[in-house]
């Protein structure tokens, strides 16, 4: 190119049409941008628009689960055993507040209490989601919940609430049959995992409570109810803008579950323990209706709702009467002389003539002496129910040999569970030949005939639980059917029936054999009178008494005065109600209590039996209609001149001494 | 009308013609863009003037008017500051860069604390710089433009304040620098073959650029932009967020002030870079496809008025300013759909902040100066006035 002039005419000329040449390339190109912007926005607006709505109502509204309340537990009356009680609540989102460290000191001068959590509190913030909001204290007072709210602008993320929290108005009085409800564990998800159930996203949410224990436990899911749902529209930081009342679904109240208890009985069985350890079951001896069924000592189940502290607990698991534990159904013991009529009874269907007369001295010798505690000399089976003797149970258990008396057992009760819809019960034990064949090796497997005698009395390998001693006195009583327990009346509303109960193998004559022996055992003269004279007229109550051997003794006292309690015999207790048309059945175990005989046990079975009568409107008819007025008693009168009030509480280590020798 | 070169001596200058002279059709296309910013602005203030709108229209009237008033200013005072202005406002720049006054904000050291005022001089570099390649281009030969060993000032000019803004590091305002100057190179005429022998290099370039010489901010963004769902709640959220805001708008939108990824803030920078998002949201793929042809538009009458510049200065600096505005428009409609990184560029006259949207006003200034004076003649600027 030239270079002089610098700038020709036609140079001018040639960098303008270059530049317009250049322009058109550069407009063509800004074009082909915008093309390639308005493309991307019909892929975007137009083809893909259905996926991004998605993503954006997923951005803009969140389901908040609505916890269920919990269904009701009632009585058979309709008194609310397990309801729902309102409990303030605070919670902290972890994402709306500034700083943990700072709310929780903020907190702190609030809520004294959560300084003491304070770790506790911080991993259970920081396990939770990011914009899920943690229960860190329930039960508010009013005051502190108006304080927090009033302090709520100070306090980013931390917000006051109100929601229904489980409650048990009668305390420890369902604690074991009722159970409680507890935060959800890790082991309670891993649990319903290997069972291969559904678990439903409720259980995650930070205030639901799972059952525990008893009915809570076993009837948990119909209980549970259903969660609704809150539709809420939320901005970026999970605040809630606005519910969307159309897109919300109310929860559903979980089923009411009615049971068989009398909420009077149960409350006075627990109310006549004290401090004893123990349990009563009472049931109706026509359809096994369980009226109550305690386990004492017993603790309060509301602890447990809000998560029971440390202490509490150790201390609840480490007492030496076990108010863990439910004694009625899962505490085994001997049953000792309480299973006498189970004796006569099996010897009798072996064809035992209840007339037979078998003399006692005081002693029976197999291999060695069991003592007798009395010299009763010759009785019938009804004369050795009353005095309850050794030395007769034993001579017509040897007769039968084990197997026969297991049979009987089990036909009666023992030695077996029963399907009451909660789950911690104990079969016991009903020994017999094939028991000790299967459990033992070399010598020990088989039946010594040294261990029959003491099967005779109700000692030795026999254990039972409360429940099925119950069992066993209704059938007793009923005189006809196996009347099998029930304690679940109905679930929402249904009613549940058990199958019809099946007919006793025995005849009729044989039970009213052992009814008239246990009517004699409470009457003047037998072993449990003392203690068992509820007072109502023409209404009496037939029973039978029970010492079980706690321990093996060495040379000395069997009463157990002024040993250790955990060294003192059992004693317990059946009895059923009125004599002449029984309607009630109560078992009564007293752990290591009373001085033997009909000390402990009679006269706590007495107490309740007295409240499930007087309950009973057709009972209480009859009981207006006669008059409270003992009929005329040749023995009360007897006992009355001894100067032994007939209804005095005889749990009293000074009390004079029992009217028959103990040990039965 | 004195449209015609043959007017008596002296008419073109009287204030009367000259004002006659302004086209319309860009001032109207602008204030439609900032009215459909004041309005997406007053939506996003939850349909309040507040705390945006206002600001937002008040700050477009009086750079309306200043707008006007620079087209007044005859092309051959923006000629003769244009090297006094590149130096000026380089020297700025490297005080940020060099000395204490720089002032960091938002991660990058990009302002300029003078005391009484603070400034951001890589937003007016841009200016500067296309003043000066205007300036540059208008005393060279189109063969020198093309190529010859004289591009290297050019190049230098683009260079060294690239180089400086980077530094900062202000990348996407060096980016827009250094496009902006490299569009004006090719516009006034680089060789193909060194365009494709630049292109070439870049694309060699890039890579080992990003990984080993960007921050990791920076990085991530760019890692992002490929992935963005390899982080959903962190880095690449924006991204998604702004995707789901523009696809959920569907054809018609979902109504003024309705949007929800807006206005429940799930939309990050929804008032600034992030603003074509919204407008997508709530006016469907009609509304914003109306903006992009509206910016379109825009972007060719000015071409158009490039061309009718009797003087190379006003045809290249005109050009420069389109290609910088050009630029703006298509880098922040990428990101805002996922076309391109999250880099800090606004769309203009959308999105809500003074420097962008005064620089982007200096600019038309500049262009409808030129085109107001269309038939002035330069003289051929040797020497630095």
């Amino acid at each position: 190119m030239s270079s002089e002039p610098q700038l020709f005419f036609t140079d001018v000329n040639e960098r303008q049409a270059l530049f317009l040449r250049r322009t058109v390339i550069f407009g063509g190109a800004t074009l082909a941008g915008v093309g390639l912007l308005v493309g991307r926005l019909a892929q975007l607006q137009l083809f893909q628009t259905q996926q991004y709505a998605t993503l954006s109502t997923r951005n803009q509204f969140n389901f908040r689960m609505v916890p269920p309340p919990r269904g009701l537990i009632k009585d058979r009356h309709g008194v609310t055993i397990a309801g729902n009680r309102p409990s303030f609540r605070v919670l902290v989102v972890r994402d709306e507040t500034k700083d943990l460290d700072q709310t929780l000191d903020l907190l702190g001068r609030l809520l004294p209490d959560t300084l003491e959590r304070r770790r506790t509190i911080i991993r259970e913030v920081n396990a939770a989601p990011r914009f899920s909001p943690v229960p860190i204290k329930s039960d508010l007072t009013w005051e502190e919940f108006s304080k927090v709210n009033l302090h709520a602008a100070d306090l980013p993320g931390v917000m006051a609430d109100m929601n229904e929290a489980r409650y048990y108005p009668y305390g420890g009085a369902y604690a074991h049959v009722v159970g409680y409800v507890a935060k959800v564990s890790d082991n309670d998800v891993k649990a319903m995992r290997e069972r291969g159930e559904e678990i439903p996203s409720i259980l995650y949410n930070p205030g639901y409570r799972i059952g525990r224990q008893g009915v809570e436990k076993a009837l948990d899911e119909p209980l549970r109810g259903e969660a609704g749902g809150n539709r809420v529209e939320v901005d970026v930081r999970g605040r809630v803008v606005a519910e969307d009342t159309a897109g919300s679904k109310p929860a559903v109240q979980g089923s009411e579950v009615v049971l068989t208890l009398d909420n009077d009985v149960q409350q006075r069985a627990l109310e006549v323990f004290g401090e004893e350890a123990g349990s009563i079951v009472v049931m109706d001896v026509r359809n096994g209706d369980i009226l109550a069924m305690v386990s004492s000592p017993s603790f309060d189940p509301n602890l447990f709702v809000s998560g029971v502290p440390t202490r509490i607990y150790r201390a609840l698991a480490d007492y030496e009467r076990r108010p863990l534990t439910d004694k009625a159904l899962a505490g085994t013991f001997a049953p000792g002389s309480t299973f006498k009529p189970v004796v006569g009874l099996a010897a009798m269907k072996r064809g035992l003539d209840p007339s037979r007369r078998i003399v006692c001295n005081g002693s029976f010798y197999l291999g060695r002496r069991f003592a007798c505690l009395g010299r009763h000399g010759a009785l019938d089976l009804r004369g050795a129910i009353k005095a309850s003797c050794n030395v007769y149970f034993m001579t017509l258990a040897t007769e039968m040999g084990p197997d026969a008396i297991a049979e009987t057992s089990r036909d009666m009760g023992f030695g077996q569970t029963f399907d009451i819809g909660i789950s911690g019960q104990k079969a016991g034990l009903v020994p017999d030949r094939e028991w000790k064949r299967r459990t033992y090796s070399g010598e020990q497997k088989t039946w010594f005939p040294g261990e029959t005698p003491s099967y005779g009395i109700g000692q030795g390998a026999l254990t039972v639980n409360a429940l099925q001693l119950a069992v066993y006195t209704s059938r007793i009583a009923n005189g006809r059917k196996a009347v099998k327990p029930r304690l679940i009346k109905s679930i929402g509303g249904v009613e549940q029936t058990s199958s019809a109960f099946e007919d006793l193998p025995f005849e009729p004559q044989m039970l009213q054999v052992l009814r008239d022996g246990m009517e004699a055992v409470t009457a003047a003269g037998g072993t449990g009178f003392r203690n068992s004279q509820l007072g109502l007229g023409t209404v009496k109550m037939a029973g039978k008494t029970g010492t079980a051997q706690a321990r093996n003794y060495g040379a000395g006292s069997r009463k157990g005065a002024g040993r250790p309690w955990a060294e003192k015999d059992h004693n317990l207790f059946v009895a059923y109600a009125p004599t002449d048309n029984p309607r009630y059945a109560v078992s009564v175990i007293v752990q290591h209590g009373g001085l033997g005989g009909g000390t402990a046990g009679a006269p706590r079975a007495r107490e309740v039996m007295k409240v499930a009568l007087l309950k009973d409107p057709e009972m209480r008819a009859r009981i207006e209609q006669a008059g409270f007025e003992a009929p005329e008693d040749a023995g009360a009168r007897e006992a009355e001149a001894r100067g032994e009030p007939i209804d005095s509480p005889v749990i009293d280590a000074a009390a004079p001494p029992p009217l028959v020798e103990p040990g039965q | 009308m004195t449209s015609s070169a043959l007017t008596r001596p002296g008419e073109r200058e009287r204030l009367s013609v000259k004002l006659a002279q302004l086209d319309w059709r860009v001032i109207g296309l602008l204030t439609f863009l900032a009215g459909v910013g004041t309005l997406m602005l007053y939506s996003l203030g939850k349909l309040s003037w507040e705390p945006w709108a206002a600001k937002h229209l008040i700050r477009y009237g009086f750079l309306l008017v200043a707008l006007i008033c620079m087209a007044m200013i005859h092309p051959k005072w923006w000629f003769r500051s244009a090297y006094p202005l590149y130096g000026v406002l380089l020297i700025m720049v490297a005080l940020v860069d060099f000395t204490p006054l720089g002032y960091t904000a938002g991660g990058a050291k990009n302002w300029l604390n003078l005391g009484v005022i603070r400034i951001q001089p890589a937003e007016f570099m841009k200016i500067g710089l296309v003043l000066a390649l205007a300036r540059w281009y208008h005393s060279h030969s189109a063969q020198e433009a093309r190529w010859s060993w004289k591009l290297l000032i050019p190049a230098g000019m683009i260079g060294v304040p690239f180089l400086l803004v980077a530094a900062q590091p202000d990348l996407g305002s060096a980016m827009i620098i250094g496009l902006t100057g490299a569009a004006m190179m090719v516009i006034a005429g680089l060789s193909w073959r060194v365009i494709g022998a630049a292109v070439a290099a870049a694309v060699a370039f890039i890579p080992p650029f990003v990984l080993f010489v960007m921050h990791d901010y920076q990085r991530n963004r760019v890692l992002n932009f490929l992935n963005p769902e390899m982080d959903p709640s962190g880095t690449g959220y924006n991204i998604i967020q702004s995707k789901i805001a523009v696809g959920s708008g569907g054809l018609l939108g979902k109504g003024f002030g309705l949007g929800s990824q807006s206005q429940l803030e799930f939309l990050p920078e929804r008032h600034t870079d992030f603003i074509f998002s919204t407008v997508g949201e709530e006016f469907g793929f009609i509304g914003s496809f109306t903006v992009l042809v509206c910016y379109a538009i825009l972007i060719l009458i000015a071409l158009r008025i490039s061309n009718l510049s009797h003087s190379h200065f006003g045809r290249i600096a005109a050009a420069g300013m389109i290609a910088f505005f050009a630029l703006f428009v298509l880098i922040n409609g990428a990101m805002v759909m996922g076309l391109a990184p999250v880099v800090g560029v606004p769309m203009p006259l959308l999105s809500y902040g003074g420097s962008s949207m005064m620089t982007v006003m200096i600019g038309f200034g500049l262009i409808m100066s030129v085109h107001v004076h269309r038939y002035a003649e330069l003289s051929k600027g040797n020497g630095l006035i």
